[in-house]
């Protein structure tokens, strides 16, 4: 068995990682380009939205390279991800006889130890618990990174740098052998960045980042979006990190201590007042908390199409009318260029800037 | 100002309407029913709604614009589940939030009971919150919403299929709104074919052939399209199917494909798949209709003579399921 998965973000570091540890082996997707998502489209319905077409194009390629066995995620909220599959299957089954694994996020860590004991017959549970738990734990430091990445990019005289080091420091998880090692390349990086930065008092514009998940994580995708706007001199918080939702999902979730839905159900009233599927709930949350905790603007990014965030746009339209909030809204489907993208979030860049100055 | 409750006439109307209808009646609440969809609606949804939103949300905004001036509540039920295998459109959860922030009304104006599944405790609650909305004490509400469930179970009945017909499905929101298929129904009827749509087959009966395919579609109404397609496919009276689907329908997108290669395909009839939006214009839809139609009767005439591979390899299909 050859097992492929689809990309997302940093994702497949840590599942790299996991799968390797218990000797399963992988058909290595390369990294999603233009001709991933063409390809992809190409094999995708017209109008469903872009993550089922990049998905798609990444199972193309992971065949291509002699994958047999596919693993994918399904069942988020009511949104059409947790069909993706059903009609996945049909489209690939004309390409060649293949298994395909469907993990639940709603039973994310049942779905996944099943999985991990069936690929992986001879490794025993606890090793197999062992490489989730370090998964989550990676998933987490390269979150951490990340964060100090816009952290200290906003701030620095030479924000490339600091993305440099990031980008580098990607490599150092790669290598990891032992549980130390994760929390230690963190450290690395983290001080790398802090050590080229100087005084870090100053407090920069500050933009929130939200929308649709799969977008918000992967930087192809989104046009690497958050180094567009560190080296515009704004700072980014990302309302979308895989490692603690993996951690609540898996964790948290399974022993009862957490409940994603109410918290945030209470901080999107009263501008919507019902889980809607997705992350159309949570962003919307999370517009509202940056419009009062004094966030200079919100880009919300989403696939065309995406009914979750469609629904939140009525809402945040009211918010940022409400709360002289600016607010960009990005619609991403195949198509759209580069510069498209860069035009209008430099534009929103010096709207926010003169805004922040203002302030000041 | 004196209570009237307006109910568009739109996007769920068209499932439970007559329920609601029935209810407000019952309770001797004067209704005004926005009336069927027209051009008139259709811009005016169109411009107050967010760009990417589906069809039948735009119409739907059109329906509560046009009731505005005229009542003093708005009726918008939550219904985000109605069985517990199924789920509804992200939408239908978000609908009295979308009502709220596109018109700004105030919490009063709205009637929107949260229905999030069919238990008694639920119903009783979404109830209780619609009485309250009107003000009126629950306890009558009670009995007239009992009363009125009845009547409305009662209305529902089947057909027979009895003549050669064409079966017209999608979601009801579509089907039965005259002002989407005024053409095609007129188009079809003066060649002589009579249509058929999911309504005219019991509801339970829908469910129970979309059972089949249970642990994959979780939209309850897409369900109920798949299962009459597979109920329609099975007809002999049935000589086409028609498949209408809105733009930018979010489970229609994966469902077309869904339904095409597991039932469409796999049975002997002609089929389309026809996906319209808001532009008016009829010439297209009808051109298609049209080149359907013939390829219908074409297939109709020569039944008789097409070659017998052609057929043995459907039946070998129709065993495989």
């Amino acid at each position: 068995m050859k097992v492929a998965y689809p990309h997302m973000g940093y994702l497949n570091i840590p599942i790299a990682k996991m799968l390797s540890d218990l000797k399963i082996e992988t058909a290595e997707v390369p990294p999603i380009s233009r001709k991933t998502i063409e390809l992809g489209s190409l094999y995708s319905p017209e109008g469903v939205c872009l993550p089922y077409k990049i998905n798609m194009g990444n199972f193309l390629e992971g065949i291509e390279r002699g994958a047999d066995a596919l693993v994918t995620i399904c069942g988020a909220g009511k949104c059409r991800m947790g069909f993706y599959n059903a009609v996945q299957k049909i489209t690939l089954a004309e390409k060649k006889q293949l298994q395909f694994y469907t993990i639940n996020t709603d039973s994310l860590f049942r779905d996944l130890h099943r999985f991990l004991c069936t690929a992986a017959p001879h490794a025993g549970s606890f090793s197999v618990i062992k490489s989730i738990v370090a998964a989550i734990q990676m998933l987490k430091a390269i979150d951490a990174t990340n964060e100090a990445k816009n952290f200290y990019g906003a701030r620095s005289a030479n924000p490339e740098e600091i993305i440099h080091i990031f980008d580098n420091g990607l490599q150092l998880f790669r290598d990891c052998r032992k549980f130390s090692d994760i929390s230690r390349s963190r450290n690395t990086v983290i001080n790398q960045m802090q050590k080229i930065t100087g005084p870090t008092e100053i407090q920069p514009a500050k933009v929130a980042l939200l929308g649709e998940f799969y977008v918000l994580m992967e930087p192809h995708v989104n046009h690497r979006i958050e180094n567009l706007l560190i080296k515009q001199g704004i700072e980014v918080k990302k309302f979308a990190c895989t490692g603690d939702w993996v951690y609540s999902k898996t964790l948290l979730q399974t022993l009862g201590f957490y409940n994603e839905e109410k918290d945030c159900l209470s901080q999107a009233r009263p501008y919507l007042n019902y889980h809607v599927g997705g992350e159309g709930l949570k962003s919307v949350g999370n517009a509202l908390a940056c419009a009062r905790g004094g966030y200079d603007g919100v880009i919300h990014i989403y696939p065309f199409g995406c009914t979750p965030e469609i629904v939140a746009q009525y809402a945040l339209k009211n918010i940022a009318a409400d709360y002289h909030m600016p607010l960009l809204t990005l619609s991403l489907d195949e198509h759209s260029s580069d510069v498209g993208i860069i035009t209008r979030v430099e534009a929103f860049a010096d709207c926010i800037k003169r805004k922040a100055a203002q302030r000041i | 100002m004196q209570i009237k409750v307006g109910i568009p006439q739109a996007m769920l109307y068209h499932e439970f309407g007559g329920l609601w209808n029935i209810f407000f009646q019952n309770m001797g609440i004067p209704v005004v029913l926005s009336g069927e969809t027209n051009k008139q609606i259709l811009n005016r949804g169109t411009l107050l709604a967010m760009d990417e939103s589906c069809l039948p949300l735009k119409v739907y905004l059109g329906h509560v614009d046009a009731l505005l001036p005229e009542c003093s509540h708005i009726f918008v039920p939550r219904i985000a589940q109605y069985h517990p295998n199924f789920h509804f459109c992200a939408k239908f959860a978000g609908l009295p939030d979308i009502v709220q922030n596109t018109f700004r009304l105030s919490s009063d104006q709205l009637i929107s009971p949260n229905i999030e599944h069919k238990s008694p405790v639920k119903q009783l609650q979404a109830l209780q919150d619609t009485c309250r909305s009107i003000g009126l004490s629950a306890v009558p509400g009670y009995f007239s919403y009992r009363h009125s469930l009845k009547s409305w179970k009662n209305n529902t009945s089947g057909n027979t299929l009895s003549k050669r017909s064409i079966a017209v499905i999608g979601h009801s929101y579509l089907v039965k709104d005259a002002f989407f298929c005024h053409d095609i129904m007129n188009m079809l009827t003066s060649r002589g074919i009579a249509v058929v749509t999911p309504e005219h087959v019991d509801n339970k009966a829908l469910y129970a052939e979309a059972k089949i395919f249970e642990p994959d579609i979780y939209w309850q109404l897409s369900a109920k399209i798949a299962g009459a397609a597979h109920f329609f496919c099975r007809q002999r009276n049935v000589i086409g199917i028609i498949v209408l689907s809105s733009f930018a329908c979010g489970p229609d997108s994966l469902m077309n494909e869904y339904i095409t290669h597991h039932i469409l395909k796999k049975s002997d009839k002609p089929y389309i798949i026809i996906s319209i939006d808001e532009h008016t214009g009829s010439a297209g839809l009808m051109t298609r209709i049209e080149a359907f139609c013939d390829l219908v009767e074409w297939r109709e005439k020569h039944e008789s003579s097409l070659p017998s591979y052609g057929i043995s390899e459907h039946t070998h299909c129709k065993n495989a399921q």
